[in-house]
């Protein structure tokens, strides 16, 4: 009894609602397998959007292929004479799946509290990161002293990780808890304004 | 793939899988916006206006196909993305059809974010549905939903370029 309340417990936010007509033993042994499995589903669907965004803005393709000579190359290889254009997709794609399956997977073994609060820390320096790097580089062009050492994305970073783990420590537990699946919703739109914003110069040509 | 070009062509080779891939993209666009349909429209009784009459069946019973559908469909995209990249878009761009590259780069991301939310979407959709979660099982239809059509649309247009009958 005591074992089946201790289940329950975990497993209560995502999958209270589901399977009430089972036994209790059953319908507990079922919910927690349910809720572990919404628990990755929800955080693959975030850290594959976050992964995915930030390795095609830094290029981080797990491999190169060239599709002229059927040729692949590990990691990025810029095109080269005779060989065709280089394909990066495949490797952002291939190198973010496994990434995104082990965090998921360690997802489910975390307590939901620090998950949600870890998911708050990954969402909020995906978004301060590149703005802060934006805002460093504005700076670094409009001020009258050499400031170009702001235009280093690891300077960048710095105010990146403090606001994000500040945003995680003092966000109430209970928000943390409701919003954590509408972060499936903005983590993928808000990647698709990046990648959308990178793809300008097809547009204003 | 040598014993399948003695057979066939390699240019009949490549139209045969797109026209697969477009008969797995209708199938899921028809399924895809019938879910979207009934997830938006929450007639109850079959008397109505005409868009309430029109309402599809349970919206859960799309979920499972969808998820099957979106699958392959992807797969046999990825698989047709490699004659697109050196036999459609190095011409589009000597053409100077910039619009329709930026578009098409676009799809191969969005279509990626709605494979990444496949599981999740799936989850939420599982019976018995949770009441606690039909906004989020809701607008990740939706979203499933406008990524499948902005594909379908973009893809289209890639085809009519230099594509199956263009």
């Amino acid at each position: 009894m005591t074992h089946t309340l201790d289940v329950n417990e975990r497993v209560s936010p995502l999958d209270r609602s589901r399977a009430t007509g089972a036994p209790a033993s059953a319908r507990s042994t079922a919910s927690a397998r349910a809720s572990r499995f919404g628990t990755f589903a929800i955080t693959f669907g975030i850290t594959f959007a976050i992964l995915y965004t930030v390795f095609e803005r830094l290029n981080w393709p797990l491999f190169t292929y060239h599709p002229a000579v059927g040729k692949l190359d590990f990691w990025m290889q810029r095109a080269r004479s005779g060989e065709g254009p280089p394909m990066y997709w495949y490797g952002w794609l291939v190198l973010s799946l496994p990434c995104a399956l082990v965090l998921a997977w360690i997802a489910t073994m975390v307590p939901a509290r620090c998950l949600h609060r870890a998911t708050i820390f990954c969402c909020v320096v995906a978004a301060l990161w590149p703005a802060t790097f934006a805002l460093a580089a504005f700076i670094a062009d409009q001020a009258s002293f050499d400031a170009e050492f702001l235009k280093s994305i690891w300077i960048s970073a710095i105010p990146a990780l403090v606001g994000a783990a500040a945003a995680s420590y003092f966000v109430p537990s209970q928000w943390a808890q409701r919003v954590w699946t509408g972060w499936l919703l903005i983590v993928p739109i808000g990647g698709l304004v990046v990648l959308g914003y990178s793809l300008k110069q097809y547009f204003l040509r | 793939m040598d014993i399948i070009f003695e057979v066939v062509s390699v240019r009949t080779f490549w139209r045969i899988l797109l026209f697969v891939h477009f008969l797995l993209a209708v199938a899921l666009l028809a399924a895809v916006t019938l879910q979207a349909v009934a997830v938006m429209v929450p007639a109850r009784q079959a008397a109505g206006t005409f868009i309430q009459r029109l309402r599809p069946g349970p919206a859960a019973s799309y979920a499972t196909a969808i998820v099957m559908l979106y699958v392959p469909t992807f797969l046999l995209g990825a698989w047709i993305y490699i004659k697109y990249r050196t036999y459609v878009r190095i011409p589009m761009e000597q053409y100077g059809h910039w619009w329709t590259v930026g578009s098409f780069e676009f799809k191969e991301h969005i279509v990626t974010m709605g494979l990444a939310l496949l599981p999740a979407y799936w989850y939420f959709w599982r019976q018995p549905l949770s009441e606690e979660h039909a906004s989020v099982r809701k607008w990740l239809t939706l979203f499933l939903a406008f990524t499948v059509w902005y594909a379908f649309v973009v893809g289209h247009v890639a085809n009519d370029f230099r594509g199956v009958g263009s």
